[in-house]
């Protein structure tokens, strides 16, 4: 057992890195930081830095669902790596710096291609309307942010509720929303605890 | 009065956003001399264009279908381009149009808080969010739709007059905003019977997938 409360489960974990800017080092040291020390709890750590890979728009095509099932069919691109990491995880954490107000589009770019991890159909669940699982389990969910020169508290709220609702989408439970200035630890402590 | 339509959907002039915005702007045009001009955002190397005509302009509207509970990232990549005109003084009147493919409303309640924080955050006017669930058949079945259309139309006008969103025509655009619970059932019946699946069904072995359909190609 180690000091950060670990129960020795060992947990693939997945973190995309949605940090647009190679000169914001201070965000990338933080994920540096966090994922050193996930992996000294026992834990399997993929960071996926996303400005470095192709990853290119979804353009709402629905090849996916109705011409190559479960596969993007517009762009073999870098999200290849992506849904294969997510889908293949326990926990994803959603990281990214707040720009105007919501997680980066280079985040959202890459969010936007999970898509054909689910399947075309419907279900009600929770008494409304979402896309049925193409997948038997799907991963846990949560988001890392770096405050903007003009986050406030409700900008938090409002990116963390739309997440919220993103895990309903995807099969998931939304697990916590940590900020870069909170201590790596608790991060990491957060994740022992799902 | 003229109004700048930004139309975020990915799949541009061949989207369900267009057909939407197109009953508004008839309405809208109804005054005279009121004009529009329409910018594609799927034409992303048209990006710095984009931020020009949002810098002139008087009165805005950003329209989009929902893509995984918020803006596609090709609007989110359009607002970033506007930071630098956070707080300007002559920032326009923005107005927003969000439609999805799942029936209620209530899943685009979330963004809509980000729209309207978006538009205090820049500095503009916020005549308010037209919202439209079940909008992903209105290019196929166009003849199920003419309710909405109709409304659609009507808000363009009343807009194209005041400058405003007709409360009372959005919310009627919005319904259902929720299931309740026996529709909630009804429509998980539905949903097993071979009617609802039909359509998705058909386009899969049109493109000879049907037997694939369930594929898991991401399964370790």
């Amino acid at each position: 057992m180690t000091t950060h409360g670990n129960r020795g489960k060992r947990v693939k974990i997945t973190v995309l890195n949605g940090n647009p800017d190679a000169d914001n080092v201070q965000f990338d040291d933080y994920l540096i930081n966090l994922s050193a020390l996930l992996e000294s709890s026992n834990h399997m750590v993929t960071v996926l830095q996303l400005r470095e890979m192709d990853i290119r728009y979804c353009i709402g095509c629905f090849g996916c669902w109705i011409k190559t099932p479960g596969e993007c069919s517009n762009a073999a691109d870098g999200t290849r790596d992506v849904r294969r990491e997510y889908i293949n995880s326990d926990f994803v954490l959603f990281a990214s710096p707040i720009i105007m107000g919501f997680t980066s589009a280079l985040l959202k770019k890459a969010h936007d291609r999970l898509i054909p991890l689910l399947l075309p159909y419907l279900e009600a669940d929770q008494w409304e309307a979402h896309h049925v699982a193409r997948y038997d389990k799907y991963p846990l969910i949560g988001l890392l942010l770096e405050k903007g020169k003009d986050t406030d508290e409700e900008d938090i709220e409002i990116i963390s509720d739309i997440y919220m609702r993103d895990a309903i989408n995807f099969k998931t439970s939304f697990c916590f929303t940590k900020l870069t200035t909170d201590p790596v630890e608790e991060v990491v402590n957060e994740i022992n605890s799902i | 009065m003229k109004l700048i339509v930004f139309n975020g959907s990915p799949r541009g002039k061949g989207g369900n956003t267009k057909i939407f915005l197109e009953h508004f702007l008839n309405g809208f045009t109804t005054k005279e001399g009121n004009i529009h001009e329409l910018a594609y955002l799927n034409r992303v190397k048209d990006q710095d264009g984009f931020l020009k005509l949002f810098q002139e302009a008087e009165n805005v509207l950003l329209a989009f279908p929902l893509y995984c509970d918020a803006m596609p990232a090709m609007v989110k990549t359009f607002i970033e381009s506007l930071e630098p005109l956070c707080g300007r003084k002559d920032n326009p009147d923005i107005g927003f149009v969000v439609q999805n493919g799942f029936p209620e409303a209530i899943h685009n309640r979330y963004v809509e808080r980000y729209l309207k924080k978006l538009a205090s955050r820049l500095g503009c006017r916020y005549v308010g969010t037209i919202i439209k669930g079940g909008g992903e058949g209105a290019r196929m079945m166009p003849a199920r739709y003419k309710k909405a259309f109709n409304i659609f139309y009507r808000l363009g006008q009343i807009y194209g007059e005041t400058g405003q969103f007709d409360a009372e025509l959005v919310r009627r655009l919005a319904k259902p905003e929720k299931f309740s619970k026996p529709v909630a059932l009804l429509f998980k019946f539905l949903l097993k019977t071979r009617l609802f699946k039909f359509g998705w069904d058909r386009m899969l072995r049109e493109n000879g997938a049907f037997e694939r359909r369930l594929d898991k190609p991401y399964f370790a």
